[in-house]
């Protein structure tokens, strides 16, 4: 009895483990022979003069490419989908190096939507053709390039009591595109 | 490329373990499984259960030294800090030692790494003894061998490092601890590794101990 209750149990974890409807996610290094050719070969015309890291991303919603590099001193992240088209370009800045009208819309922005926040991360986002998205590298001024600009922020903030980890993103005039809310990954392996 | 990285470390591993023990080192098992539970979005109850096994050289045996089972009450105080409360029953031989700890505890995630600080403070209890003192720092960078976060399936590299300090002794203990450590589920973590300590630091009656660390955590969330 004891058994067939044991084995009853058995096949009741093994089945919860295959059938339950996680929201997949993993992201891992790939090799540049194994991303998309079009967008090796994008990445190759724009001669980073850094080492070009690659990596694959796969999600419920499908899998993306993602080339990761140093330029100017500022992180790059180049993203595309699985035929190599260019899906956006994100570059991570500090929030002071944002132009001073982009920064007073945001901090308007959150502080309207938080009670308290603090900046943990900010990328900007270029999306468009391109030739124009590449401008985003020669730093050129926002007017001479013809691309849609969103800001990506990682925040901590509180709403109403305690603090949470956000994904937000804004576009140019400050609206909220997006708002995600997410937890700091578990750390029981670096506290116990 | 990662499997290739994976067999390269355990290599080096069982050779320098192979070098340390034609010495006089203390060695063995340590088998741990940490189990916590979370209670509230602030409170999380932690149990853990520990083993140690001695391995002798001459005799080529192994001998259960001691037992550890700990409750633990965690309490979170900020997304990335946390005080512990504890409590460890230790079965050593025919003595039993009771033990009371307080953590602080900081964890930080950078691009690709997790930095994880704890400060603590512990005391210990048995009967016909004085209670004793120890303060204890340890480090510890978790490292994913494959991206830049550990998804489910991945492995990754964990290193410590911890300074113990025993105020009734007045002497340091200090751990190196290599694991490498696999991430089974959204729940379960697995790690193996060594855990090479040494004791008596300040004196010059230096003790060397390396286990073999197995360490499950699962969490019930």
């Amino acid at each position: 009895m004891i058994k067939r209750k044991f084995l009853l149990l058995f096949i009741w974890t093994i089945s919860c483990a295959v059938f339950s409807q996680e929201k997949f996610e993993k992201e891992y290094r790939v090799k540049p022979s194994e991303v998309p050719e079009k967008s090796f070969k994008l990445i190759k015309s724009w001669r980073f003069k850094k080492k070009v890291k690659w990596y694959a991303e796969e999600s419920n919603d499908g899998k993306t490419f993602e080339a990761k590099t140093v330029h100017l001193n500022h992180v790059y992240s180049i993203e595309f989908n699985e035929n190599g088209t260019l899906l956006d370009l994100e570059k991570k800045v500090s929030f002071s190096e944002l132009e001073k009208n982009i920064q007073e819309k945001i901090k308007n922005k959150l502080s309207k939507k938080f009670k308290k926040y603090k900046f943990k991360k900010i990328q900007i986002q270029y999306k468009g053709l391109e030739e124009e998205v590449q401008k985003a590298l020669l730093q050129l001024p926002r007017n001479e390039i013809k691309a849609s600009i969103f800001y990506e922020i990682v925040l901590k903030a509180k709403k109403e009591k305690g603090y949470a980890l956000y994904e937000v993103l804004l576009d140019e005039k400050g609206q909220i595109i997006k708002e995600l809310k997410f937890k700091p990954t578990n750390s029981d392996n670096l506290e116990f | 490329m990662n499997f290739r990285k994976i067999v390269i470390l355990f290599v080096v591993y069982f050779i320098s373990s192979n070098l340390i023990g034609q010495s006089n080192f203390d060695k063995g098992f340590l088998p741990k499984v940490v189990l916590s539970k979370k209670v509230s979005n602030t409170l999380k109850w932690v149990n853990s259960l520990e083993s140690r096994t001695i391995m002798y050289d001459d005799e080529d045996q192994f001998s259960l030294n001691l037992l550890d089972i700990s409750s633990i009450i965690s309490l979170k105080t900020n997304l990335n800090q946390s005080f512990n409360f504890g409590y460890i029953l230790r079965f050593r031989d025919t003595e039993t030692i009771h033990r009371t700890f307080q953590h602080y505890n900081v964890v930080n995630q950078f691009t690709s790494l997790k930095v994880g600080h704890r400060f603590a403070f512990e005391q210990f209890y048995q009967t016909k003894r004085k209670t004793t003192l120890r303060s204890r720092y340890r480090v510890s960078i978790e490292k994913p061998l494959n991206g830049e976060k550990t998804d489910v399936g991945e492995f990754y590299l964990k290193f410590g490092n911890e300074y113990l300090y025993d105020f009734q002794n007045t002497d340091l203990e200090v751990r190196f601890t290599p694991y490498l450590g696999f991430k089974a589920s959204k729940t379960d973590r697995v790690e193996a590794g060594f855990d090479y300590r040494v004791g008596n630091f300040i004196s010059n009656t230096t003790e060397n101990n390396l286990w073999f660390r197995v360490t499950w955590y699962i969490s019930l969330n």
